[in-house]
């Protein structure tokens, strides 16, 4: 069996000093989409961080592509071919749709030569592309989030929530579009909506108090009514 | 990639909403063009004008300060109470490269070397994160290595051969310097020896003492750091070799150099001036920003403490170097004409070289205002362009929102906060040395300007720059209106005499003017609402 892409080896995070990983393993096999299920508060999001060196792991493991991340900083952590689509999205309201894009690119042209990709998969960016971030709805800033990460020649994606807060129609073309990239590029996905998250992702992570304590197959767990009422509610 | 337009909003009662969205605004703007204009109808026409000119020229100077300032915060929320003194220290030397640029060269030597020392920091990390020592010695080690580098550079600096003026005699002041090349009588000072080491010992001594420094300041970060310092690479052995075969041949092509230097004019001293304090003060900021202030990311008070002792060691670093009195720089000849033909004729008379033109029945300095005012623009116009067209303005844009994302996105932010301080600093020194000739030198005047600047941050919104520019204005033109109601008076109906201000009631209204402003827009006029 080759190496996953990612592997996160027992880490263990404090923010400030709050204890928020308490031991967070798990792999990310390479061309997969996995999905890191859990509670509000169970620390996915900071696990997305961790990864990023947004908020360091004081201890354990973060190792990607065969390189351990320990001790470099989020901007070359990044660099080595990660993207990053937060809850917030963060798109800039500063800056015009296109210079959202722009920002990303990690060598001149790279907007240019991914366009056709950014583009197929979003459309309606294109027609906003003068527009400033602040203008755009939910909806739009959700699409120019994922978009954002695929400017660069990224092998994995952590994309955190892109169901939140999106009308119905509009989830189901964000989880088209996650499928659809998902062809050349491994996704590591938190997701609250357990019905996408299942859709979507052929693998799973539970997470609960900051400790990782299941994963699988998803279509195990999709059967597996114990598992998701003990740590996901009901389903 | 083709744009295409998208339906605007509709607009219907759009004009109306908008109206009522801005109203503080521009009850506030009408108030300030009311103020502005009621004063046609108690002065001349000719000092109106002339009072809108100064103040614009005051509201430059306080623009080049408050716009480093509001890039500054807007970027790293850092407010930098040092830049004041900054400016100041922009204005010495400046003065001093202008004026005396023998004791710039002289000075420049070993300062280069011990840069060049410290330069070599990447490979004194690599040297102390493979010393493997107890927890104490790894404390105490670096600190006793950084005092001896720092003994080392204090006690060799002053023998090296530097012909400085002396403070304590009257005619070798600095004052008497400005006055000399005014009056064109400067004569080039003998050149001075090395004084009791040898040129050998003195120059790999410095180097020695400065390499101590970066060995102890290594030694402080590794004991830290998480990750071993890896292997330095050909970049800062280039650099470290570069500074110091610079410092050499400044060394060696001294005398001539300094001849050269004297034979020049003033216009293109003072250019010379202005850029090299430019560049220096654009590496000073760096280095502050490095060394002092990114330790401090997040702690907001401990930055105001430690950036208002930094000012107050600039000011007394500035008395001990400069003398205390304030002295005079004399302005560039290409403004400075005198004759027949002048004062030049409207602004076509700018290029008389007349100190002063004719504007409508008005006369105005040609430096003072003119040049000034013009530098302003020039500075508001290239930031501008660099904020808006260049990747660097753009990641200055997303950073000022949201900086991890930024981070996120792969781009090292550090080193924009690294460029973004330097070019704070470096517009802020440019401030300082074009103020100097037009209002002179005293180590008192950061603090005025620092004053005058974070009321214009205030009044414009903090972290916009446009409103630092306008903030800079509005506060400009007040104070000249209020220099000249001083004298001429404003009548009031109901009083015999007409009120006059009182000159300490200048610096009050600027205060007062930001507590109006701040009262009806809590956020300036371009503050983003939090």
């Amino acid at each position: 069996m080759t190496d996953p892409l990612l592997t996160v080896h027992n880490i263990e995070t404090y923010i400030g000093q709050f204890h928020i990983l308490e031991g967070v393993s798990f792999e990310v096999p390479e061309g997969e989409i996995v999905a890191l299920l859990g509670r509000n508060g169970a620390g996915k999001t900071t696990t997305l961080k961790s990864i990023l060196g947004l908020t360091a792991p004081r201890t354990g493991d973060v190792v990607f592509d065969g390189m351990n991340l320990r001790g470099m900083q989020p901007f070359d952590i990044a660099a080595t071919g990660i993207g990053y689509v937060p809850e917030n999205r963060a798109i800039f309201g500063a800056l015009s749709v296109e210079e959202n894009l722009r920002l990303a690119e990690r060598s001149k042209g790279e907007l240019e030569r991914k366009s056709d990709l950014i583009f197929g998969l979003f459309p309606d960016l294109e027609r906003l592309i003068g527009l400033p971030g602040t203008a755009l709805s939910g909806g739009q800033q959700q699409m120019l989030a994922v978009a954002r990460a695929l400017v660069p020649d990224n092998r994995l994606l952590l994309i955190d929530e892109p169901s939140e807060g999106l009308a119905p129609v509009l989830i189901e073309q964000m989880m088209e579009a996650i499928k659809q990239l998902s062809s050349d590029t491994t996704v590591l996905l938190v997701e609250q909506n357990f019905i996408v998250a299942s859709r979507l992702a052929a693998r799973y992570v539970i997470i609960e108090e900051g400790a990782s304590v299941a994963s699988g197959d998803m279509a195990d767990l999709v059967n597996d009514e114990e598992t998701i009422r003990k740590y996901l509610g009901a389903a | 990639m083709t744009t295409t337009t998208v339906a605007a909003p509709t607009r219907g009662t759009s004009t109306s909403r908008w109206l009522r969205k801005n109203r503080g605004k521009l009850a506030l703007a009408a108030f300030f063009a009311f103020v502005l204009f009621s004063g046609l109808f108690m002065m001349e026409t000719n000092d109106w004008i002339i009072t809108i000119i100064r103040g614009l020229a005051v509201g430059a100077i306080t623009f080049l300060v408050a716009s480093g300032l509001s890039l500054i915060f807007g970027l790293m929320d850092v407010l930098s109470l040092a830049h004041g003194e900054l400016y100041m220290l922009g204005a010495y030397v400046g003065w001093t490269i202008y004026v005396r640029p023998d004791t710039f060269l002289d000075a420049l030597t070993p300062i280069a070397l011990v840069l060049s020392g410290m330069a070599l920091l990447p490979l004194w990390r690599r040297i102390a994160s493979m010393w493997t020592a107890g927890k104490w010695a790894r404390i105490i080690a670096p600190i006793l290595v950084g005092v001896a580098g720092l003994v080392i550079v204090v006690v060799l600096f002053p023998k090296f051969p530097m012909s400085m003026w002396n403070l304590d005699v009257y005619t070798e002041a600095p004052i008497n310097n400005s006055v000399a090349l005014d009056q064109g009588l400067q004569e080039v000072p003998p050149p001075a020896d090395f004084d009791g080491v040898s040129p050998l010992v003195g120059i790999i001594g410095i180097w020695l003492g400065g390499a101590l420094l970066g060995l102890g300041i290594a030694g402080g970060i590794e004991r830290k750091a998480e990750v071993p310092a890896s292997k330095p690479g050909v970049g800062a052995y280039t650099i470290a070799g570069g500074v110091a075969l610079l410092a050499l041949l400044i060394y060696v092509v001294n005398d001539p150099l300094t001849d050269w230097w004297y034979g020049l004019g003033t216009s293109p001293r003072f250019f010379f001036a202005l850029v090299i304090t430019v560049v220096l003060a654009f590496g000073l900021g760096s280095f502050i920003e490095v060394v002092f202030i990114r330790p401090l990311y997040d702690r907001l008070l401990y930055q105001l403490m430690m950036t208002l002792g930094l000012g107050f060691i600039i000011i007394e670093l500035v008395r001990s170097v400069w003398g205390r009195p304030g002295f005079t720089m004399p302005k560039p000849a290409v403004f400075n004409g005198h004759g027949d033909a002048c004062p030049g004729e409207g602004l076509g008379g700018m290029f008389s070289g007349c100190s002063t033109i004719k504007i409508f029945d008005s006369r105005v300095r040609m430096y003072n205002e003119v040049f000034i005012i013009l530098v302003g623009i020039l500075v508001l116009v290239t930031i501008t362009l660099v904020i808006k067209r260049t990747r660097l303005g753009m990641i200055i844009r997303a950073g000022v929102q949201d900086s991890e994302m930024v981070e996120a996105l792969g781009i090292n932010v550090r080193r924009v906060f690294t460029i973004t301080f330097g070019i704070g600093v470096a517009l802020a020194a440019l401030g300082g040395v074009i103020a100097a000739p037009a209002i002179g030198l005293n180590t008192g005047m950061g603090a005025t300007v620092l004053l005058l600047a974070l009321i214009a941050m205030a009044i414009g919104g903090l972290t916009s720059f446009p409103g630092a520019a306008v903030g800079a204005v509005i506060v400009g033109l007040l104070q000249q209106f209020m220099i000249k109601y001083g004298s001429i008076g404003i009548p009031v109906p109901w009083m015999d005499e007409p009120f006059k201000p009182s000159p300490v009631l200048v610096p009050a209204s600027a205060i007062l003017v930001m507590i109006v402003v701040l009262l009806v827009l809590p956020h300036g006029f371009f503050g983003r609402e939090e």
